[in-house]
């Protein structure tokens, strides 16, 4: 199997990711590939997104933690910094990344970009400037998604 | 955007930015000096005044060139220098270095202003942190447990173990020069991670590649130097701000302009420069045709080939008409034979020629507008084609010609230098002359006085060079085919070094007179000076040459009215023309002062 050799760094994180997991947030690994996490983050309270469940899948390419982990949302969402594909524009995820941080670190932030999407640096065009130029709007929108896509039902 | 306004301008340059620079770097006047070695650094030197391909530069070098051991040992010495002063390690001294772009003076103003603030930014700590007082530590990278002396960490404290500092220190050099920027990993710290962690924990391949990007640095984030921009050379060029001409000339032999890093273009201005270079972009489609190499001749039409540098051309047998490549118009009318004169280069003299196929082409164009530019185009191109081919010769000449005619004169090699030198001047004088045709592009039309005297400096020293071009050229094949008289060899030593000095002469007028913006024409006093072999000192400064007796504009107008004219070589009564060497004297000279002949 090829998680044989896997870091000891990766073990001690899924470890403590699955013991004590952090509030609105679960990651755990697949079973063939212990590089590869099923996410789901819950959409924080007082956010466009509440009440929706958000699955993501993230990776942890061979250099972790000394380049940074792979993350996408596999769930549609109404968001600037998230683009159509799922991929999230995010500074510890590139140029701000230390292998100080963890799986546990990039979820949180992953989760407070919900709670404050930051259109001036968009990685959604059209998005970024609906929220600019009618938040309120947009914000209905990304609720809106959020019933469709997020409740699961 | 204005292409201008980016660039300092190469005449207008402000003193507020001299003395910026001058301040920049040397705190105090000639600690440097000890710096540059027996390199020529900014000494005054003169040693190179028997080499013409200098002439036309300054004498004062404000340049030096640096090879990668000078740039290391400069930059060792400015870490050095500042870890003295403000007594912090060598590692920390680099650190603020490169964050403050290299500047000693700059470092120093922010270190002593605020202190406080400068660690904070760059990240270094004023007390040093020790690593947490227990007999096991934990890494923060990859989380195993190890015994705290095989820990290291930065000023700051935050313990990694060594191979993963190796990856985090790797990592980041792979990723490029924002490695000498480096930080700890720990996500809330901002302490700097230099030179010693890199040098005490990085594999070999690394560290050198570290010490590549800290040598890159120092040259492209340093405002005193840049890479010579010439292919595969890696010699770099710093230069001392406000002190004359840009024009630097690599140790790899190539000239480039400092201030934009285009070839060597003196005595035309940066801006003149990327205006033309972006118009020939523009353009480039519509002057395809001019770059071909082949012109039918304008006498028996048959397509006839541009093999050679001087635009002299000689039709094949049995025409064998003799022509100019630029203008089509027979060369009899170029030549010194007439004593017509030279006028090629003038726009509106084109114009004129007869009704040849080629010009009938001209005319069509002339309906697009493009005609105007066409002629300079043209001229600049087969300058520069025809520089190329120079030195191509120039090469030929020094790896094999001079040791067959040494063979073949029977002269030692040492007394051959005239040939390389009249070569050295072609090549120079076709970098300028080939420039002069941007500057007259965009000289403006309604400078009338301007424009003509302009015009006649630049044809006078354009029908010089071709003189020159084609007495190396060709006249040099007949001694290097056979064994020749001593008394022809030695005519044709006095000729062509006779030639060299008075085309030396014309460009040198010409040069002072564009960099003074054709404004005032410094009377050539200096050239008496810079070529001594030639000209007899005796001949008064003051009235030397084309109407240069008088001062100012009145005299630029005179020398206007008189080339429109076109009388003989002569501008005006006051000065006569040497007919040995066509050069022009002032009537008080008995003596040419290029070839010394009596009048
Ligand atoms: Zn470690
Ligand atoms: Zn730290
Ligand atoms: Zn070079
Ligand atoms: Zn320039
Ligand atoms: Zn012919
Ligand atoms: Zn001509
Ligand atoms: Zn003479």
């Amino acid at each position: 199997m090829a998680n044989s050799n896997l870091p000891r760094r990766i073990i001690k994180e899924t470890q403590r990711l699955l013991s004590e997991p952090a509030p609105g947030i679960s990651a755990s690994p697949s079973e063939e590939n212990m590089r590869y996490f099923n996410v789901m983050i819950l959409g924080p309270t007082q956010s466009p997104y509440e009440g929706g469940v958000f699955k993501l899948e993230l990776f942890l390419p061979e250099e972790y933690p000394m380049a940074p982990p792979k993350v996408r949302f596999l769930t549609k969402i109404y968001h600037p910094n998230i683009d159509k594909l799922g991929r999230i524009c995010l500074d510890i995820l590139k140029d701000k990344w230390s292998p100080a941080l963890q799986i546990r670190t990039v979820l949180l932030s992953i989760q407070a970009l919900l709670s404050a999407p930051n259109p001036d640096d968009p990685l959604s065009d059209n998005v970024a400037k609906h929220w600019k130029a009618n938040e309120t709007e947009a914000v209905e929108t990304a609720k809106e998604w959020t019933r469709l896509y997020a409740t699961g039902a | 955007m204005d292409p201008e306004e980016d660039m300092h301008d190469a005449r207008g340059e402000s003193s507020q930015e001299e003395e910026d620079f001058y301040s920049e770097g040397y705190p105090s006047d000639g600690e440097d000096e000890d710096d540059d070695g027996d390199d020529a650094g900014y000494d005054f030197v003169d040693n190179d005044s028997d080499d013409p391909s200098t002439d036309v530069r300054r004498l004062q070098q404000n340049y030096t060139t640096l090879n990668e051991e000078n740039i290391s040992q400069r930059q060792a010495d400015d870490i050095n220098r500042v870890s003295t002063v403000l007594s912090i390690k060598r590692w920390e001294a680099c650190v603020l270095l490169r964050h403050y772009n290299w500047s000693v003076s700059k470092v120093h103003d922010e270190w002593f202003a605020d202190e406080e603030n400068v660690r904070k930014t760059v990240g270094l700590l004023e007390k040093h942190i020790e690593m947490p007082n227990k007999r096991e530590l934990t890494c923060g990278i990859c989380f195993e447990n190890y015994p705290r002396d095989t820990m290291k960490a930065s000023p700051c404290g935050h313990p990694f173990c060594f191979s993963c500092w190796r990856g985090y220190i790797s990592t980041s050099i792979n990723d490029g020069p924002g490695c000498l920027m480096l930080r700890c990993p720990d996500p809330t710290c901002r302490a700097a991670v230099g030179l010693d962690m890199v040098d005490s924990m990085a594999s070999r391949e690394d560290r050198e590649k570290y010490a590549r990007y800290l040598r890159r640095s120092y040259v492209e984030d340093n405002r005193k130097t840049k890479w010579c921009p010439a292919p595969g050379c890696e010699y770099a060029v710093e230069f001392v701000m406000g002190s004359g001409s840009y024009d630097v000339c690599c140790k790899c032999s190539y000239s480039f302009c400092w201030n934009c890093t285009e070839e060597a273009h003196r005595p035309v201005d940066c801006g003149t420069v990327a205006r033309w270079i972006l118009k020939n972009s523009a353009e480039s489609e519509n002057m395809n045709w001019i770059l071909a190499n082949s012109k039918p001749c304008p006498k028996c039409k048959r397509p006839i080939e541009k093999n050679q540098g001087c635009m002299h051309i000689t039709c094949t047998p049995p025409c064998k008409f003799e022509f100019c490549w630029l203008c089509l118009g027979p060369w009899t009318e170029h030549g010194e034979r007439t004593g017509g004169f030279y006028a090629c280069n003038r726009y509106e003299s084109a114009k004129q020629e007869g009704a040849y196929d080629e010009s009938e082409r001209r005319r069509e164009m002339a309906k697009n507008s493009l005609e105007r530019y066409t002629h300079y185009y043209e001229r600049w191109a087969a300058n520069q084609s025809s520089r190329q081919k120079a030195l191509t010769d120039l090469q030929a000449l020094q790896n094999e010609k001079l040791e067959k005619l040494s063979d073949r004169q029977s002269q030692p090699e040492s007394q051959l230098k005239f040939i390389t030198d009249a070569w050295l001047q072609i090549v120079e004088c076709r970098r300028v002359l080939k420039w002069t045709y941007a500057y007259g592009f965009y000289l403006h039309e309604n400078e009338h006085a301007k424009r003509q005297f302009f015009e006649y400096l630049q044809g006078e020293a354009e029908s010089g060079l071709e003189r020159l071009h084609q007495c190396a050229e060709k006249e040099l094949q007949v001694y290097l085919e056979a064994e020749t008289p001593l008394k022809d060899f030695n005519d044709f030593r006095t000729k062509l070094a006779g030639l060299t000095s008075v085309t030396r002469n014309y460009f040198e007028n010409l040069v002072r007179a564009l960099e003074s913006g054709l404004n005032d024409v410094g009377p050539s006093n200096s050239q008496a000076g810079s070529n001594q072999a030639a000209c007899s000192k005796s001949s008064s400064s003051k009235s030397l040459a084309p109407g240069k007796s008088k001062s100012g504009k009145s005299r630029t107008g005179g020398a206007a009215t008189s080339s429109r004219s076109g009388s003989s070589r002569g501008m005006d009564d006051s000065i006569w023309t040497c007919d040995s060497c066509t050069c022009t004297n002032p009537k008080s000279n008995s003596h040419c002062q290029a070839c010394d002949r009596h009048r």
